[in-house]
């Protein structure tokens, strides 16, 4: 019996540890490593695809290209990918292993806060460069006076007054009774906590509830009929894409369909769009980027996305795959793969990319333009601003 | 202070949930019942169900609601090697044995499902998951009183398979002692392995259920898998009746945390009285006698 016992726990433990494994790679001595974790599984899994993607085609595109010289020497890019499962501690984790084990000579970031940060302070303290988006500026900033992490994305501030200027300026008439819902996470207790409610006041809105939950909540009954006795014809969500999609499903399953309803965050990747089929159509999030912009490599960046994957491509993919190319730049810009010269390089950065002009400021922050997003047919249409629209703005929400 | 109709529209629809979260749990408990295991991988056998319900409507085109049985059937069968080739070997060897290799089972799901399927949210799309009914000032999702219909009714012929059939008879006489039923001809390994079948199929059909009323992803399982075991202790420990009780009062009571506390602490509301009736009824607080 004892052979079944050892046979049993052995086969599943050889399968668990085979399957761990997957898509962990080795370098070779000749490599320059560069590293990232990111959420390939668990709930942030929609936004880690998409930055996988960019982060592996500047790297492609460089090797392609010879790669970069070290010393005279052209070198490969070898880049390291672990999945953190949308767990800081992992992120943590796996950034120390990629320096300590993998010997990186560089980061590229997570996704979200609490991910990016948790890498970024490993990725600090061994005093290795990392270039990131997907981390809202002032939440990253709130961190710590930084030194070697660098980050690309949107301004909360921005992001937040995006719905309130997008509702004026396109004429969405409501009774201007506003309901505030938003995770408990470091961008959401910024946005949903603090920059939402002020700007309400400024825009004329009445905030008739400003409810916080888990990140991880699944149950919204309670605050959807409170949001609902109360009138709110405008709701504004920060939560994270499960969350995002059990809330819509709950709001229609409620009776409750108020005229605006814009979630930020969760309703960015088009898996938002999958899961809820109609029921996304005429909601609103605040985006950072589309093929539509006119940067250097825009629209070619979502066709070879769209023709690689057969997937509908999402704003993750050019702010990773800038991040990446920021990287890559100042390696090459240092000839160097010692942190400190990279680290010097990247502070150098005045450039345009995919997303537009990047130049970083004493914050190592570089702002991203923010535009107002609509779901329609299960794509996203600019409808703010007016000059940038790609389709009309649908109201109220069906 | 929320009006009358916020309230009494949480509390119906709580107890509804009820209905679906002790479907949820059913199998868990039968298992816990007959073969003295706590299946850690309880919950990612309701995930194979969802994804289950999932495929089968994109496949077929039918209904996942009408197609339950065969999601039922597939999950059920899906159980039996992993009952014949996992865990009756470890039958001699303890509780610790079995749970652990559940739990590797559970990792291995959850990978799986990833490979599979992708990381990505996914939720079964119906109309009907979308409707809401009104009586009066009391408004509650269909889907809430059509996953109760369907609970309760599952629950009720799985309690009548265990109290009124021969395969009952045995399955209560593995229960109460599996060596005393051994010696009186009962096959008891035989019995085990169809009361984990039963469980997995009940958790494939709770699975469907879930994919449709919320969202779910390749590790939606633990969440469940922790509602199922407050569910459990809070009816008795594999009682089939008092899953049922246990999953109504935890929807109702969570229903009510979520009112007076805020959504965000249902969850704290469950466990906290997981935690009361461990302590102070451990054998729930409607266990009298099994089944």
């Amino acid at each position: 019996m004892k052979h079944h016992i050892g046979k049993s726990l052995a086969a599943t433990i050889v399968l668990a540890s085979a399957t761990l494994a997957l898509g962990i790679s080795v370098a070779s001595a000749d490599d320059i490593v560069i590293g990232a974790s990111l959420p390939l599984s668990g709930p942030l899994a929609g936004f880690g695809s998409f930055q996988q993607w960019g982060y592996k085609r500047a790297v492609d595109e460089i090797n392609k290209a010879g790669g970069i010289a070290i010393n005279g020497t052209k070198q490969q890019i070898k880049l390291i990918i672990r999945d953190d499962k949308t767990d800081p501690n992992a992120t943590a984790s796996n950034t120390e292993t990629l320096i300590s084990r993998d010997r990186v000579v560089a980061m590229l970031g997570s996704c979200t806060p609490a991910l990016v940060n948790a890498g970024a302070l490993v990725s600090e303290r061994a005093k290795k460069p990392m270039v990131t988006g997907c981390d809202p500026l002032e939440a990253f900033k709130s961190v710590r006076k930084w030194n070697y992490v660098w980050d690309l994305f949107f301004h909360e501030p921005e992001l937040g007054a995006a719905q309130f200027k997008a509702m004026a300026d396109l004429g969405a008439k409501t009774n201007k009774k506003l309901a505030i819902w938003h995770d408990n996470g470091p961008d959401g207790q910024v946005v949903g906590g603090k920059i939402w409610p002020a700007l309400a006041k400024e825009f004329g809105y009445e905030v008739v509830q400003n409810a916080e939950f888990p990140i991880d909540n699944s149950q919204f009954t309670s605050i959807i009929g409170e949001a609902k006795s109360k009138g709110a014809e405008v709701v504004l969500v920060d939560a994270i894409t499960p969350q995002a999609i059990a809330i819509r499903k709950q709001m229609a399953s409620a009776g409750y369909s108020p005229k605006v309803l814009n979630i930020e965050k969760g309703a960015e990747p088009v898996q938002f769009a999958e899961a809820l089929g109609k029921l996304s159509d005429g909601i609103l999030v605040g985006g950072y980027w589309d093929p539509t912009f006119p940067y250097p490599g825009a629209a070619d960046l979502a066709k070879a996305f769209e023709s690689e994957t057969k997937l509908t491509s999402s704003q993750h993919i050019a702010d990773s795959y800038a991040a990446a190319q920021i990287l890559l730049d100042a390696i090459t810009a240092a000839g160097s793969t010692d942190p400190e010269k990279i680290n010097t390089a990247i502070a150098k950065t005045d450039k345009s990319y995919v997303v537009g002009p990047v130049k970083f400021d004493e914050n190592h922050t570089a702002k991203l333009p923010i535009v107002s997003l609509q779901w329609q047919g299960g794509k996203t249409a600019i409808v703010w601003p007016k000059a940038a629209q790609t389709g009309n703005f649908m109201f109220p929400l069906p | 202070m929320p009006d009358i109709g916020v309230i009494s529209s949480t509390i119906v629809a709580g107890v509804l949930l009820g209905g679906i979260l002790a479907l949820t749990a059913l199998g868990l408990s039968i298992v816990l019942g007959v073969m003295r295991l706590v299946n850690l991988a309880h919950g990612d056998f309701l995930v194979v169900g969802a994804y289950a319900g999932l495929f089968f409507l994109q496949f077929t085109g039918i209904d996942p609601l009408l197609g339950v049985p065969v999601v039922a059937v597939f999950v059920g069968v899906l159980a039996l090697p992993v009952y014949r080739l996992l865990l009756a070997p470890l039958a001699d060897r303890g509780a610790e044995a079995r749970m652990m290799t559940m739990f590797a089972v559970s990792i291995i799901l959850e990978n799986a499902f990833v490979l599979a399927f992708s990381a990505d949210t996914r939720s079964i799309a119906r109309d009907y998951a979308t409707v809401a009914l009104s009586l009066g000032p009391v408004t509650f999702p269909l889907i809430y009183l059509i996953g109760f219909v369907i609970s309760v009714s599952l629950i009720l012929t799985v309690h009548w398979l265990v109290s009124a059939t021969a395969f009952g008879r045995d399955l209560r006489a593995s229960a109460v002692d599996a060596e005393a039923a051994a010696t009186l001809g009962v096959d008891v390994k035989r019995v085990q392995m169809l009361t984990f079948s039963l469980g997995a199929a009940c958790a494939g059909v709770g699975g469907t259920l879930i994919g449709a009323a919320f969202q779910f992803g390749p590790s939606s399982g633990g969440a469940y898998l922790l509602n199922s075991l407050a569910v459990v202790v809070l009816g008795g420990l594999g009682s089939v009746i008092g899953t049922l009780a246990g999953g109504i009062a935890l929807g109702a009571l969570q229903s009510i945390g979520g009112l007076t506390l805020g959504d965000g602490y249902r969850d704290l509301v469950g466990m906290a009285l997981f935690l009361l009736v461990l302590a102070f009824r451990p054998d729930g607080f409607l266990a009298r006698g099994r089944t």
